[in-house]
């Protein structure tokens, strides 16, 4: 009764895990469309992994600097190329970080002279380019008295940090939500107290847009436009704000569809190398560590089925070639862990523990490697996800995600995977896991090592 | 496989090699500088971080969809892009114009790759190439003057005497992608995350590893680019990529060493409380104790990365050489080069520790003036 309960439970864990495995293949290859299977359509996990430029193309859009239209600043005489170079890097940073913040983590935004080159991927109508960054514009803030008089202008669309959309409980519309700069904040709270009770009103190269009253002075740095918004129009005009709030006027030149420069041939190679490569793990930890290269390989199917299927939900995941290399290498490393602590159960049991002492001194006496390996890769991650721009930033997500997962599946998996499958073996099937105990001669010259440090050195020379 | 000899007391091989390597690709690098009378041609630094120009061929889908025909065409543009008559005609009114001699072979365009843009009657052969070097070009006088003879050639080719009677040529110049920014926080990201993990390990082990490590890191992206230059393979924005990736799995080996080292050491200090710890023991010791799992690993590791490089086409060899470099140098390092300056760096600090704790101060002085003088 006792023997029939303790196998059970190694039976259910093994055959869930092959269940798993055998359905995360299946969904890894096969798409169901046209309602083959009920009402949704499917599309297998890895091919809804969104990629970069190189892998999927996209499209582009030109942008000139409208020389007609410069700030006063840059026309005065004092250093005004100079200016107008920082100004159009200024541009170039924004709208690079407001593509990475819609998820685009490889768009390219790039700068010859006047033109703002930007690409981004993963989009197949130029359209598109214009709901993400808005058609850029210059936007001012004047008091507004009435449609005719234009005053003079206030604030600039610079002082602008961050554009959103709000939702009002209250009114049950949308609202855009204003972030400023910390001179923004103080520049609009000296306006707000200035206008109280007048109208402030927006204008976007040149032209009226709206206008709002202002009721109090707004001195926190933070303010929303309420208008009776639907959530497209909010935010329509939230994105024409940011757009607005570029430092420089600019023109489109032209824009259109880009394919990609590397493609089909390339994500080919990366699968079949994947394929191959996860194969050629599997032989070589079977054929080294047996059973427990087993248990590291199913843990090792597991990790790779969860890594791509991370990468295909998570948002600010773009990938690129480098990306495709970034899984293959991590599939090798993914198995670093369980090397680790399979070379040290082996050392255990050559010492002279049982099998299952082994085991568990194996798992406990790696752990703090393993710790300290990955926690120095994790500082690494963070640090790229925190200081890294665009591209870089993404690559730390990717990366932080794989070695998490990888933690999670040699550490427990392989352990749950490998005690199940203990359960139907005995002490005397120790051949079927590679342990051996140490021959006589090495026995001594291990103590040898361990104790005569001074003999030891001697037999070193 | 039984090696008796101790490995980190070989050091002086150990450190020569990495040096042999580094001065391999200087002289690589001051050949291609030398034949291109050029320093930034010594190393082959692709369009991502340099910018370029882009030919535009407007001929449609008819021409572009189909497999076959488009690499005709690309064929096509590739050859003008290389062509004997318009390098001569650029170099000869550097001449004229500028009173520069440049060699033909510097003004010939490496193409870096192509697309097609647009769609329907408007779809587009684009290829991007290099632009003549900032060296011979400062203005971008001559890279206009190649483009402009490019596009002119082009229009002679697909004219509508030759049947292309809607086909347009325009080229156009394109800024650096990788932009100096990126590359800024890119290094500055890696500095950071050197220092964190500096720290850590400095808390986690002791102050040596921590020293070793950060040596052992740095040799790896040093050996990495250097191999890189030797082998004169075309560095675009993924190459910050690989540099990222090796440096954040080299580590690992060296930590896997070092846990060793930290227990036993630990061991040592049970048996033996009096003596003096022989390092350089300890760290063989340790080496070959992880030596498996280190060859494992980095075996494991390689197998897709390899296959990977084997059967992509050039561009992903120029990422997956690179990365395959930095995993051989980080399997070096890890066995060779950090272990040993562990040993090395622990037995200066405990020979000063000792100095301090035997000495009398007068002597220790004493010492230090002579030094100085």
């Amino acid at each position: 009764m006792i023997k029939s309960k303790s196998i059970a439970l190694p039976i259910v864990i093994l055959a869930v895990f092959s269940i798993l495995i055998v359905l995360g293949t299946v969904f890894a290859f096969v798409s169901l469309n046209n309602g083959e299977l009920g009402i949704y359509n499917y599309n297998a996990y890895p091919t809804c992994i969104k990629l970069g430029l190189d892998l999927s193309g996209g499209a582009y859009a030109v942008y000139e600097v409208d020389r007609d239209n410069l700030p006063e600043s840059m026309t005065d005489g004092e250093n005004d190329e100079q200016e107008i170079e920082m100004a159009i890097e200024g541009t170039r940073a924004s709208l690079e970080s407001l593509l990475f913040n819609k998820g685009y983590t490889e768009a390219q935004v790039s700068v010859y002279g006047d033109t703002i080159r930007v690409e981004v991927p993963d989009v197949d109508d130029p359209e598109r380019i214009f709901d993400l960054i808005g058609r850029p514009s210059s936007l001012e803030f004047k008091e507004y008295t009435d449609a005719e008089t234009v005053n003079e202008t206030l604030m600039t669309g610079d002082e602008i940090a961050e554009t959103g959309v709000t939702y009002n409980s209250e009114t049950g519309y949308y609202e855009v939500a204003l972030k400023f700069t910390s001179t923004g904040s103080d520049k609009f709270a000296e306006i707000t107290s200035d206008l109280t009770g007048k109208n402030l009103g927006i204008y976007i190269n040149g032209e009226y847009v709206m206008h709002a009253s202002v009721s109090e002075t707004i001195s926190g740095g933070q303010c929303s436009i309420s208008g009776n918004y639907s959530y497209d129009d909010a935010y329509a005009l939230a994105v024409q704000i940011q757009a607005g709030s570029f430092p420089l006027q600019l023109h489109m030149r032209e824009s259109s569809t880009l394919t990609a420069t590397l493609g089909d041939s390339a994500i080919k190679a990366g699968v079949i190398a994947g394929l191959v490569g996860l194969l050629l793990i599997i032989i070589y930890l079977i054929a080294i560590y047996r059973l427990m290269g087993v248990a590291a390989s199913i843990a090792l199917a597991y990790y790779t089925m969860t890594y791509v299927f991370f990468l295909s939900v998570f948002p600010w995941v773009q990938l690129t070639l480098s990306g495709i290399a970034g899984i293959l290498l991590s599939m090798g490393m993914a198995v670093d862990a369980n090397v680790i602590i399979f070379e040290r159960i082996k050392e255990e049991y050559a010492k002279g523990k049982s099998m299952r002492m082994s085991v568990s001194e194996g798992f406990k006496r790696s752990l703090g490697a393993i710790i300290d390996g990955n926690v120095t890769t994790i500082i690494g991650a963070v640090v790229l996800m925190l200081v890294g721009a665009s591209t870089i930033k993404g690559f730390g997500i990717t990366l932080l995600i794989g070695i998490v997962l990888s933690m999670f599946t040699s550490l427990l998996i392989t352990r749950i995977i490998l005690k199940s499958i203990m359960t139907f073996h005995s002490e005397k099937d120790v051949a079927l896991y590679a342990l051996k105990r140490k021959v006589e001669s090495d026995e001594a010259a291990a103590e040898e090592t361990a104790v005569g440090e001074e003999a030891q050195g001697g037999a070193a020379v | 496989m039984k090696i008796n000899r101790n490995i980190p007391k070989m050091f002086k091989i150990w450190f020569v090699i990495p040096f042999v390597i580094i001065l391999i690709a200087a002289a690589v690098f001051t050949g291609y500088a030398v034949s291109y009378k050029d320093v930034s041609k010594g190393m082959n630094i692709g369009t991502d971080f340099a910018g370029g120009s882009v030919v535009n061929v407007v001929l449609g889908d008819s021409e572009l969809s189909d497999n076959n025909k488009y690499n005709a065409h690309l064929d096509t543009v590739v050859g003008v892009l290389q062509d004997d008559a318009i390098a001569e005609q650029v170099v000869a009114y550097a001449k004229e114009n500028l009173d520069k001699t440049i060699d033909k072979s510097a003004v010939k365009a490496t193409v870096s790759y192509s697309q097609k843009s647009d769609t329907g009657a408007n779809m587009t052969l684009v290829v991007k190439y290099d632009n003549i070097s900032k060296t011979y070009d400062p203005t971008n006088e001559l890279t206009e003057k190649r483009n402009e003879l490019i596009v002119e050639k082009l229009n002679e080719i697909y004219s509508a005497e030759n049947g292309y009677a809607n086909a347009s040529v325009t080229y156009s110049n394109i800024g650096a992608t990788a932009s100096e920014s990126l590359i800024r926080t890119a290094i500055i990201s890696l500095a950071i995350s050197l220092a964190i993990i500096l720290v850590y390990v400095i808390i986690r082990f002791e102050l040596w590893s921590g020293l070793a490590a950060i040596i052992a890191l740095i040799h790896d992206v040093v050996i990495m680019v250097a191999l890189t230059i030797a082998f004169h393979i075309q560095v675009n924005s993924s190459f910050i990529a690989a540099m990222i990736t090796i440096v954040s799995y080299s580590i690992n080996n060296t930590i896997v060493i070092f846990d060793r080292v930290r227990e036993n050491n630990k061991i040592e200090k049970k048996l033996n409380q009096n003596a003096i710890i022989d390092n350089f023991e300890i760290a063989d010791r340790s080496t070959k104790q992880s030596m498996t799992r280190t060859i494992n690993t980095t075996v494991t590791t390689m197998f897709a990365i390899v296959i990977f490089a084997i059967l992509g086409a050039s561009t992903v060899r120029e990422f997956a050489l690179p990365v395959i470099f930095g995993l051989i140098a980080g399997f070096y390092s890890s066995v060779f080069i950090s272990p040993a300056l562990y040993a090395l760096m622990k037995n200066a600090g405990d020979n000063w520790k000792r100095a301090r704790a035997n000495k009398t101060n007068p002597t220790f002085v004493g010492q230090k003036k002579k030094k100085n003088a």
